[in-house]
């Protein structure tokens, strides 16, 4: 009975096969459902999964900086750092001074470059648009602190060294940190006017503790002369959090994947058990065992790998929906998961499929062609 | 006759029920352990965002500057106005009290340290703080808090000053205490743990009447910070007021506070609002509306939310959330899967049965209310069961995955386990999930012919 020779009076496996998905159409429809069901929730948490650690990784960049490396620093250092950390690095240069307002109080002045710190320190609160474009040059924005220390919020005059400088306030920071007691000021126009070279180095880069040690590394070799520190509360920290959520989304994983597979145990197995006649008058014709078994295995593994690839689709789709609804990126399907969601399915549709074909083994044709 | 019917169906037909009662089980242990844990989770980040330290800081409301840079203090702070540390103990009446998980007080002064190896003194900052402090007002259980909690990632060598070591003379001439040194001091000055050396004061006096204690003070400890406080000692806030000669003087306050996700209306400035407007966002608790508070408890004081930590925890603390009420409803999404399968398929292997009761004059009615009835006891039974197994496996989860740094152990966690208002909810759920699951069969079993099915089917 193999469908190679199929021959007009003979009936071919994968006739049967057909006619039986066919003629039960609703069976077969609700395997296919949870055999979908299945493959779907083991494909989007796959990909999630999959993709968590970046994400994480991501939303802990809005602390900011993650290392520092400190020492006097020239424009070829800076540009020796910008080599070793990578293209995907962010590095803000940072010069201070110490300045006398219009009030001649003592104030820490930084030079620094606006779009990068904007990028950088998300959280900074001005209040008023960042300063871009040509006229930024000549713009200070005033920590809230130092604000009470300055007469003419929107002339500020700071005086270093005996040279005077008059800035246009752009705006009020706030921070709740060392920030809001300093004034900040473009870096060329720091430069030009102190003559103070940047001595720190915010850098912050992608990824976990792993990938900011080898930048660690790579910053020391470039750059001997420099002091270079992990931020180190914000590393460890992000690191444990990252395992954590981790750790609990394989916890979920399992659970979810043997609630699914009872699911599909238990429509499978009715499937079997309802159609013992079929089964008996098939051996009464004069299958085998093994044949009865072989035909009902390759049903579950057609409907499972129809499962697989309905619920691949629909999974991948879920797990981008719920990217971009929780994280705002998309998490993009990932082709290396399907053999392992299809070895999955197949995995649990081959249990279904075996559990019940026992209780066939014992099957009595004549007494249940009977109808006892 | 309905119950005896009941009854026997749960005796005779044990291996049936049981797939049906397994799938229902571990549906709902799945969706009690993930809203479990969904639930909690706030709480739990929470903890380990702890590490970030403090997400509200408060100053003295008199304009003050610190003039410091990275890593060293260019200058001391200007001004001289500082908040009583006696008006701490306010915190703990606040409206949102119970939310301030730490609190820790700081007082700098910068003092000459004598040693064996520099016996004519090297300057060095100090900071006064708090290390094991119970702070408590009136009567309510006292919050124990201090700058190490505030600070998980400060490594620690030795032992954490202890206030009980602080001894004083009675012509107040002498004073005795712990210190714990900064790691590039201890270099510096080759400092170990248990020695001990002497200060003497180079602090700047209006009052020039004061005449600084001799201090004697011995290493209890040596710190690795990673920032400024490397270079810097620390001491118990008492010794530092009493050195600098500033009795109860607090000069910056850092305060960890479990506060909700900053929102549109958070951002409003509370003196705008309407009086009704004002009490709501004074009743929720916002970093704003916490800072708030807190500035209106403590004379003189000005409170600010550290952005850097707490716009950050906002946003990790939703998308962790985020992410766990989604798997959630995933999970939810399997389990009703699961039980309805389980349930069509009890009910489609009973068609004879069904046939048989309907021969014998049994109304559609009454068959229907009888499987309807199985399929409520078993969602009742499975449903119970499952919410305990649920609740013990996410205690369990919580222990092993959040567990030893934030203190949380398998007791503690699995005394909280059992969360009452999961259980109805878990009930109900599957209730409704078996209910509608063996709907479309009863009512398709209850179409056929009797005689056909009886003819038919074994």
């Amino acid at each position: 009975m193999t469908s190679t020779s199929a021959t007009a009076t003979k009936i071919s496996l994968s006739r049967i096969l057909v006619r039986s998905l066919k003629h039960r159409r609703a069976r077969t429809l609700s395997a296919l459902a949870a055999l979908t069901v299945s493959a779907m929730v083991a494909t989007a948490l796959l990909t999630l999964y999959a993709d968590l650690d970046s994400k994480l990784h991501h939303e802990f960049r809005s602390f900011g900086a993650n290392i520092v490396a400190t020492g006097p620093l020239t424009v070829a250092d800076i540009q020796h750092a910008r080599a070793a950390a990578g293209s995907d690095a962010v590095i803000a240069p940072i010069a201070f001074a110490v300045a006398a307002t219009d009030r001649g109080t003592p104030v820490v002045v930084a030079g620094v470059d606006f779009p990068t710190m904007h990028k950088l320190d998300d959280w900074w609160k001005v209040d008023k648009p960042w300063p871009t474009g040509p006229g930024s040059l000549n713009a200070a924005l005033i920590g809230q602190r130092a604000a009470g220390f300055v007469v003419n919020e929107s002339a500020v005059t700071l005086t270093y060294n005996g040279q005077s400088i008059t800035l246009h306030g752009a705006g009020k920071l706030t921070t709740g940190g060392d920030e809001d007691s300093r004034i900040y000021i473009p870096l060329k126009t720091f430069s030009e006017w102190t003559g103070v070279q940047p001595t720190v180095l915010e850098i912050q880069v992608p990824g976990g503790e792993d990938r900011v040690n080898t930048t660690i590394a790579a910053l020391q070799r470039a750059l001997p002369a420099l002091h270079v520190e992990p931020v180190r509360a914000l590393v460890a920290g992000e690191s444990r959090i990252v395992d954590r959520t981790h750790a609990l989304m394989y916890g979920a994983m399992l659970l979810i994947a043997l609630t699914v597979a009872v699911s599909v145990l238990a429509t499978l197995s009715a499937s079997v058990l309802e159609r013992r006649r079929d089964f008996a008058l098939m051996k009464a014709l004069g299958a085998s065992q093994t044949q009865l078994i072989g035909h009902f295995l390759l049903e579950a593994l057609v409907i499972a790998t129809a499962g697989v690839v309905l619920g691949y689709i629909l999974g991948s789709g879920l797990a981008w929906a719920i990217g971009q609804w929780n994280f705002g990126t998309a998490t993009l399907p990932r082709i290396s998961l399907l053999p392992l969601v299809l070895l999955l399915n197949l995995a649990i549709a081959t249990a279904a499929a075996l559990f019940p074909a026992r209780v066939l083994r014992g099957l009595q044709p004549a007494a249940l062609l009977k109808g006892e | 006759m309905f119950l005896r019917l009941l009854l026997e169906s749960f005796l005779r037909q044990r291996r049936r029920k049981l797939l049906a009662g397994i799938a229902i089980l571990l549906g709902a242990t799945a969706v009690t352990a993930m809203l479990g844990l969904a639930t909690t989770i706030g709480d739990r980040i929470h903890q380990e965002l702890a590490v970030y330290g403090a997400n509200i800081i408060v100053y003295p409301k008199a304009d003050t500057l610190d003039v410091k840079v990275g890593d060293q203090s260019l200058k001391p702070a200007t001004g001289n106005a500082y908040l009583h540390e006696s008006d701490l103990a306010k915190l703990r009446s606040i409206f949102w009290a119970n939310n301030i998980t730490g609190v820790s007080p700081e007082l700098r002064a910068q003092m000459g340290l004598q040693t064996k190896a520099v016996p004519d003194g090297v300057g060095v900052d100090a900071i006064g703080l708090w290390f094991d402090h119970s702070l408590s007002a009136g009567g309510g259980p006292a919050l124990i808090t201090g700058a190490p909690m505030l600070h998980p990632s400060w490594k620690l060598e030795g032992a954490w000053p202890q206030e009980e070591n602080i001894v004083s003379s009675d012509n107040r001439e002498e004073l005795h205490s712990d210190v714990v040194v900064g790691a590039s001091v201890a270099r510096r000055l080759n400092l170990h743990v248990g020695d001990t050396l002497l200060t003497i004061i180079s602090v700047p006096h209006s009052d020039d009447s004061f005449k600084p204690p001799n201090v004697g003070l011995r290493v209890s400890g040596i710190v690795s910070t990673g920032d400024i406080t490397d270079a810097q000692i620390l001491l118990p806030i008492s010794v530092v007021q009493q050195i600098a000669n500033h009795p109860d003087a607090v000069s910056r306050i850092e305060i960890s506070a479990r506060t909700k996700p900053e929102d549109a209306f958070a951002r409003r400035d509370p003196d705008t609002l309407s009086p009704q407007q004002h009490e709501i966002w004074y009743c929720r608790p916002y970093a704003n509306s916490i800072a708030y508070q807190i500035a209106e408890a403590i004379p003189g004081a000005h409170a600010e939310q550290v952005r850097q930590v707490e716009q950050s925890e906002g946003t990790i603390l939703e998308r962790i959330s985020g992410l766990m009420w989604l798997i959630s409803a995933a999970a939810l999404l399997a389990a009703a899967v699961a039980v309805s399968a389980a349930m069509a398929t009890a009910v489609l292997e009973r068609r004879a049965e069904i046939g048989l009761m309907r021969s014998l004059g049994a109304s559609k009615g009454r068959i229907a209310s009888l499987f309807y009835a199985e399929a409520g006891l078993l969602a009742i039974g499975g449903g119970f069961c499952g919410y305990i197994a649920g609740s013990l496996l996410a205690a369990l989860l919580t222990a092993k995955i959040f567990g030893e740094p934030t203190g949380i152990t398998l007791h503690t966690a699995l005394t909280h386990a059992f969360n009452p208002v999961l259980l109805p909810v878990v009930l109900a759920l599957a209730l409704l999930v078996a209910i509608a699951g063996s709907t479309a069969s009863i009512r398709g079993a209850l179409r056929m012919d009797p005689s056909a099915v009886l003819r038919a089917d074994a």
